[in-house]
């Protein structure tokens, strides 16, 4: 995800819990350990576990707590529903003081997603904060395939068909893969 | 007719003959020949004798001592043949058949053997003696006759032997050639009948000889006295005895010397020794029996050195093979002379053959009694306390036999087929597991057979759900503090732990006697260091004891296991008090620690303590409020006094998780809980109390018309009676939506009262909306009886078995439903996934409050179940989401 878009729009993100308070005194450290990300990544996992939301899922790969996979199924009444979209979380060292790399696996006709499958969402960049978790992240992008940016289209076909819904979702049909297991 | 009956002669000589000298050997021949024939047939008439001493002599003369010879063996192999073994054999020809059959009554066979065999054996005897006779003159004559010319009287001596021994090698061979098959089983039958004859008079001998000792014994003052007594007893008392006896044995001593001398030694030593080897079998299995409460050893021991040695003394004494014959009161053989026999220095010398008997007997004695408690291990050790000197027999015996592998085989079958069935109660597994380990720490000190024998124990126990619990039961119950508590006998664990303790007092003292050289060894090579949390103070010695805890503990494989049960049992416990009276918990929980460590019982630990804390702080506030009363005195009408009220103060982190139920109380009660709350807070600023309103018992008072009743019940309970106070009669629904619960728990808990004939029950209009109504009037009257007027009733604890504490299995349950939602989460990423991946990823990454601690096995199982609730699918060894 090496090069993704300066800007984004405003793109509707599930409010992120305790914003502000948790920001200030985040900056200030800045070498944190490893020990620290797990105790963070582990209870993340728990919380989204046990949380239970419909639709979105991530799961760390087999033996690397850093490198997650997630999905995140289409919403209903959109034009992706009925579809299931397979992700890729990266997280660095430093998280959760960075943002983690976020990739669709899954080929996504989506005007903020481009063929290699990287994402444009403020949160993942400028926009991130240390309050933000895994879980909020894909509640993100499970709202952003409902509504996405236009003015700012990493993929202008998607971005251009978009207006008309029913063409849009022919085309979303035509192109989704299914996810092999 | 030379030729052929001395093929060896030399015919050199024959031709050198004359004719004089061929009628002289004719003739010698002829009365050779003739003489001794009658001299063989002559029944004992030597009348011939010189005349045969003559031909010999003329025959001699000529050379011809080897037909001499050669002919009267012959003459005499086929006399006996004819005379002898034929009529030695018709004697037992009546046995040849019957012999089976008459096994069954082997009283009236004994008898009739003795008698046809000691008749046989005299007239063969008899026989054979006679023609030793014969040969002996022949012997003689060839002796005279060689007299002359040689002087040397070690030739002739040669001889005899040379000639003694080819007639008996005659006698044996013609017998063995002729035996019937049946003839070693009489001869079996024979011993064993005289064998028991002579057991019988030396029982009575040994009685009489332990009366004389016994009074001797009283007479301690004199013990210098006390050997002069005993010879004075053999002399006077068993003279009959002591005389009859030696005639049996001499008698049984002559027969087996006839029998040797016809050649049956051996035989004959294998039917004695059958004989005794049966019947000391025999003697094993009468004194031990069925009876496992006293020591049979040292009296079978008795016994080999009465009967059957005494027997054996007696007999090689009387066959001339024993060093000295020894009387029964200075010999090894009698009971009365096992005092160190160094007291006798010089007499006690038994042959060597008889001490070699003594160790086979000995070794055959230990391995029967070995085999039959074995055998019975199972009821043994069912009885174990009882038991012990059966289980000291065994042990003796298996350090002298070394057969323990025979041990552990038998008993675990026994363990499989009795034992570990679904029938048996867990609790019955446990404590015979517990004897087991206590009988056979004291046959294997090492633990060695105890493992072996323990892990089909454990195994099925793990397999058992109640298996903890029931553990942790035995190891809290029992008598340990309160001495009229009921704790059944001997197998409760607490009193393991109570002994353990005492033993720390005492430290080691018993264990120092005991250990022998060979022990000490063992144990040393078995010396392993202590495990780093045991205390330096308290030695490596009590570890050795902890052995049956930490068996226990083995069997669930943690002790965090056992410590969370302990817990959740010792929070049961403590909730349902209503002093705080804790003094026995506290104790065990000392005891707990001893074995499982501080920290693992560190929750316990905060748990008494919370009762204690809560004593004292329910008093403080109670005193505070009593004085604020007296100052404000400003009581309302319907407020409670604070007095009634006992709070336990739980710190709930470290309690197992409560039991949550909504619960509305009354009005006044939620008001009183409130101040007290408030009173709390105050006191402990910044603490808060938080009521769990549903946990608690109350001691409550009914008031009617014509009675009161008392009842001590759940809140719950009490809540519903509550309502009727104002309102005496209430539909469910209403009823329920009062005191907050769901309308299915309180009809539940309604038929509380109405058991009690409180409460009356009617179908209302609506048929799932029952009707409830006070029974004011004392319905129930006949079923009360007389005493209804004050009746008082006391319920503590509920009817349904009802828990304040979460039960483990409701707590494994919740961790239960925290793997689920991983699992269902991993399996939606991955698709995918087999049950060893599953497993490595919840070790991995679940490792949140309760952390992944299952088998592969428990996670497989508990996944099946999600495939049985269509959660999961399984194909191909893969776990998928059921879509």
């Amino acid at each position: 995800m090496a090069t993704v878009n300066g800007y984004q729009g405003n793109t509707t993100v599930a409010a992120p819990p305790t914003g502000t308070a948790a920001k200030q005194p985040v900056n200030t450290v800045k070498t944190v350990d490893t020990q620290s990300v797990l105790k963070r990544l582990q209870s993340e996992l728990m919380a989204l576990m046990m949380s239970g939301d419909s639709g979105i899922s991530a799961f760390p790969e087999e033996d690397n707590i850093f490198c997650w996979k997630g999905t995140i199924h289409g919403s209903k009444d959109t034009v992706f529903e009925g579809t299931e979209y397979k992700l890729s979380l990266s997280f660095p060292n430093d998280y959760p003081f960075k943002p983690p790399k976020v990739k669709f696996e899954t080929g996504c006709f989506h005007p903020n997603v481009d063929v290699y499958g990287n994402i444009c969402l403020d949160i993942l960049q400028d926009k991130w904060s240390s309050a933000y978790d895994v879980r909020t992240i894909l509640l993100s992008i499970q709202s952003l395939l409902g509504e996405p940016n236009i003015s700012s289209p990493l993929n202008s076909q998607a971005a251009q068909l978009w207006c008309n819904q029913e063409e849009y979702r022919k085309m979303v049909e035509k192109l989704y893969k299914p996810p092999s297991a | 007719m030379e030729e052929s009956t001395s093929p060896d002669c030399k015919l050199g000589i024959l031709e050198t003959l004359d004719g004089e000298a061929i009628q002289e050997i004719i003739e010698s021949y002829n009365g050779f020949c003739a003489t001794a024939k009658s001299l063989l047939n002559g029944a004992g008439d030597l009348s011939v004798g010189t005349e045969f001493v003559s031909y010999v002599h003329s025959l001699c003369n000529h050379g011809l001592q080897s037909l001499v010879r050669d002919h009267f063996l012959r003459a005499l192999e086929e006399t006996f043949e004819k005379v002898g073994v034929l009529k030695f054999w018709q004697h037992f020809d009546a046995y040849s058949k019957g012999s089976c059959q008459e096994k069954n009554k082997p009283l009236n066979y004994d008898d009739e053997v003795h008698q046809v065999l000691c008749k046989a054996l005299e007239e063969i005897c008899s026989e054979k003696q006679y023609q030793e006779k014969c040969l002996f003159m022949l012997v003689h004559a060839i002796q005279s006759y060689k007299e002359y010319p040689l002087e040397g009287k070690h030739v002739s001596d040669s001889e005899r032997v040379h000639l003694f021994a080819k007639y008996q090698l005659m006698v044996s061979s013609v017998l063995m050639a002729s035996l019937p098959p049946h003839f070693p089983e009489m001869l079996y039958w024979y011993f064993k009948g005289r064998l028991e004859e002579l057991s019988i008079i030396m029982d009575g001998e040994l009685e009489d000889k332990n009366e004389s000792q016994d009074k001797d014994d009283m007479d301690l003052d004199e013990k210098g006295k006390q050997r002069i007594g005993e010879m004075d007893i053999d002399e006077s008392y068993n003279n009959g005895k002591f005389s009859e006896k030696s005639k049996l044995v001499k008698q049984i001593g002559k027969v087996v010397r006839d029998l040797r001398s016809l050649g049956f030694t051996s035989m004959t030593e294998n039917a004695y020794a059958s004989a005794i080897f049966s019947l000391l079998k025999s003697k094993v299995h009468n004194l031990a029996g069925d009876d496992y409460r006293s020591s049979v050893l040292e009296s079978i021991k008795a016994w080999i050195q009465v009967v059957p040695l005494q027997f054996l003394n007696a007999l090689l004494a009387y066959l001339g093979e024993a060093v000295s014959y020894e009387s029964p009161t200075t010999g090894l053989k009698s009971p009365l002379a096992s005092r160190p026999s160094s007291c006798y220095p010089g007499i006690d010398t038994p042959s060597e053959g008889l001490i070699r008997w003594q160790l086979r007997l000995e070794y055959f004695a230990y391995e029967t009694l070995q085999d039959l408690r074995i055998a019975k291990l199972f009821e043994i050790i069912v009885d174990y306390p009882e038991s012990s000197p059966a289980i000291e027999d065994l042990k003796q015996c298996l350090e002298y036999t070394g057969q323990h592998s025979k041990l552990v085989e038998s008993f675990i079958s026994a363990l499989k087929y009795r034992l570990l069935t679904a029938g048996a109660s867990t609790n019955d597994i446990l404590h015979q597991y517990v004897s087991t380990i206590k009988a056979l720490r004291t046959i294997d000190p090492t633990g060695v057979f105890l493992e072996t024998v323990g892990e089909p124990i454990r195994d099925y126990l793990r397999g058992r759900k109640d298996t903890i619990k029931c553990i942790v039961t035995m190891l809290t119950d029992g008598t340990g503090g309160n001495p009229n508590g009921s704790g059944s006998t001997g197998d409760s664990l607490l009193e393991e732990l109570n002994r353990d303790e005492e033993n720390q007092e005492n430290i080691g003292v018993d264990d120092d006697f005991n250990i022998d050289d060979k022990q000490a060894w063992i144990n040393a090579a078995r010396w392993e260091p202590d495990p780093v949390e045991a205390d330096p103070l308290k030695g490596s010695r009590n570890r050795r004891k902890v052995d049956i805890l930490g068996m226990m503990v083995g069997i669930i494989g943690s002790k965090d296991q056992l410590v969370n049960e302990y817990r959740v049992m010792l929070a049961e416990k403590l909730l349902n008090k209503s002093d705080y009276e804790i003094d026995s918990e506290i104790r065990t929980l000392e005891l707990l620690k001893i074995h499982f460590g501080e920290s693992s019982m560190q929750r316990c630990e905060i748990m008494l303590n919370d009762l204690i804390d809560s004593k004292r702080t329910n008093a403080n506030i109670k005193a505070t409020i009593a004085k604020q009363s007296q100052a404000g005195s400003d009581l309302r009408e319907n407020e409670i006094s604070l007095d009634i009220l006992d709070s336990t103060i739980i710190s709930s982190n470290f309690w197992p998780p409560m039991q949550d139920e909504a619960l509305i109380v009354p009005g006044p009660v939620d008001q009183l809980l409130s101040d007290y709350a408030k009173r709390f807070n105050e006191i402990k600023t910044p603490r808060k109390l938080l009521w769990k309103k549903n946990l608690g018992t109350v001691k409550l008072e009914l008031q009617f018309d014509d009675r009161t009743v008392q009842f001590a019940v759940a809140p719950i309970h009490a809540a519903i009676i509550m309502q009727f106070q104002d309102q005496t009669s209430w539909t469910s629904k209403s009823l329920a939506a009062a005191i907050g619960v769901p309308v299915d728990v309180m009809n539940r808990r309604i038929n509380f009262w109405i058991s009690k004939g409180i409460l009356a029950e009617s179908g209302g209009t609506d048929s799932n909306d029952h009707l409830y109504t006070l029974v004011e009037g004392l319905v129930d009257s006949s079923k009360n009886g007389g005493n209804s007027g004050s009746c008082e009733e006391l319920l503590l604890g509920d009817e349904e078995g009802e828990r304040s504490v979460a039960s483990v299995e409701d707590q494994i349950r919740n961790e239960m439903t925290v793997y689920e939602k991983f699992i269902l989460g991993m399996l939606t990423n991955f698709g995918s996934m087999a049950l060893d991946r599953i497993h490595n990823t919840l070790k991995m990454f679940c490792v949140a409050d309760p952390p992944y601690d299952k088998s592969l096995q428990q996670l497989q199982s508990f996944l099946s179940g999600l495939v049985s609730e269509e959660k999961l699918e399984l194909r191909d060894g893969m776990y998928f989401l059921k879509k």
